[in-house]
């Protein structure tokens, strides 16, 4: 009985809670589910819809907020990503110009690896030939076992010098580009290095030299072409050594050994060789 | 609120009513909404204790209702899946609600979001209104909707997706816990 007279109280209590309005507003409500089923959905409430055209109601501030700062994230995004496009597309290019970069086969490297004459000075000329190619080739400049890697500044690791490659201009090539050149010029420098070091007799030597001059030449125009051209100071060297590899490809077996002298004048007067070690940001060429 | 007419209309309307719907009929349309608002708004508000947001809640069940109608599948009663629709934006919606009322809680303290509160006692209506307030959520809506709203148990069941004992369990539970709040009233049952 208590039960009872407790269900009965209750009930007849409880109809004062959030007791409705006596009257429904049905054509208030109705005409705004019209308009907004006009207007296209939208997320309420997280399971309902609601459309614009309604009066404002104490959530719409909140949903206004979230929406605005999604639009600005949006934006912001969309603007960080033009702009790394923007900054990229270069970069892209460039990146076909690395797959244009051509490194010698092993087979070539052992052939100017292997000199006729036993002169100390030329083996010393070609193990520091193996040396570059090798670091041109696997695209990572260690110096004694130190990675070194190819970031703004690169470290020549046995003399403590210090080669600052991007960062400094801001007409500097990106780090692609820097890599690329990296590698161009040790490829460079083992042409160059084996060429001074290769025995004037052996012309099957000047032939395999002219053709991998010819190959590096291809490399140099598109690197003067790209960023990398525009870099005061790799566009003079490379366009050295683009003179440099000039003469070493119209060189042909029967070349005079004037024209060879006049080569081997031009490394010494514009100090080619020299200038591309100090651009190598890696000491394996002097040993470790 | 007449359940009666509600079940007859519902019963013998409801195939044809969502046939004309998905068919596209704008009058089909107002005539669902005619039928079944006022259960809707009702409950709405009796949960929001708020006439916005109680119409907002409304409009946006029948909104969803119609979108979804043509995915109706009929294994309940039209009444009963409009309820569930009604049922699911309103408890969405009050959790919205309750999060964002917390953090304006320090200015609106103390402030009644309750409309029109009518009859019972001052103290009582107010003692009744704060302890049906601290039920949990599962027990106010079973509470609300069995004792003050005279839904059946059955209606309930389909509206918030539980079995028939879990309602009455879930409304025994509610009622135990406002015997306990409101033991001041004893008297008030027990003579």
């Amino acid at each position: 009985m208590t039960e009872e007279n407790f269900e009965k109280f209750v009930k007849e209590s409880a109809q004062s809670y959030n007791a409705p309005p006596a009257r429904v507003p049905r054509d208030e409500m109705w005409n705004a589910i019209q308009a907004q089923r006009a207007a296209g959905p939208r997320v309420v409430y997280g399971g309902g819809l609601r459309l614009s055209g309604v009066s404002p109601r104490r959530f719409h501030a909140k949903v206004w907020l979230g929406a605005a700062a999604a639009a600005m994230l949006l934006v912001a995004t969309g603007v960080g990503i033009g702009r790394w496009t923007a900054s990229t597309a270069p970069r892209a290019a460039g990146t076909q110009t690395i797959g244009a970069v051509i490194v010698p086969p092993p087979e070539k490297v052992a052939a100017v690896a292997t000199p006729d004459a036993g002169l100390s000075s030329q083996q010393s000329a070609v193990q520091s030939t193996a040396a570059a190619v090798e670091r041109s080739s696997t695209g990572d400049v260690r110096s004694g076992g130190q990675r070194v890697s190819n970031g703004s500044s690169l470290t020549n690791g046995g003399e403590g010098r210090v080669a600052t490659i991007a960062g400094q201009d801001s007409r500097a090539p990106t780090s692609a580009y820097q890599l690329t050149t990296v590698r161009y010029l040790s490829e460079a420098e083992a042409l160059l290095t084996s060429f001074r070091a290769r025995n004037p007799a052996d012309q099957q030597m000047d032939a395999q030299l002219g053709a991998w001059a010819r190959q590096l030449l291809t490399n140099t125009r598109l690197l003067l072409d790209s960023p990398v051209g525009n870099d005061p100071h790799r566009r003079p060297l490379l366009e050295d050594l683009e003179l440099v590899l000039v003469q070493i490809v119209q060189q042909s077996p029967g070349t005079a050994p004037q024209d060879r002298e006049l080569i081997e004048k031009t490394l010494q007067q514009e100090h080619v060789l020299t200038r591309l070690r100090t651009a190598i940001p890696a000491g394996a060429q002097h040993g470790s | 609120m007449e359940l009666a007419a509600y079940e007859s209309r519902t019963s013998v309307n409801d195939i044809q009513l969502i046939t004309r719907v998905v068919a596209g009929d704008a009058a089909a349309e107002r005539e669902l909404y005619e039928t079944y608002v006022d259960r809707i708004y009702r409950l709405a508000f009796r949960l929001a204790g708020d006439d916005e947001l109680a119409r907002d809640f409304t409009q946006a069940t029948f909104i969803r209702a119609f979108e979804k109608i043509g995915s109706f599948r009929g294994d309940s009663s039209l009444s009963t899946w409009l309820h569930s629709i009604g049922v699911s934006v309103a408890l969405n919606g009050l959790r919205k609600t309750k999060r964002q009322r917390n953090r304006e809680a320090p200015m609106e303290e103390g402030i009644s979001i309750g409309a029109s509160r009518i009859e019972a006692e001052p103290d009582l209506k107010e003692r009744m209104a704060r302890a049906i307030d601290g039920l949990a959520e599962k027990y106010r809506m079973v509470f609300v909707m069995h004792d003050v709203e005279g839904y059946t148990h059955e209606e309930i069941s389909g509206a918030l997706n539980i079995p028939i004992g879990t309602s009455k369990s879930h409304l025994f539970q509610a009622r135990s816990k406002l015997r306990v709040a409101l033991a001041d009233f004893a008297p008030e049952w027990v003579s």
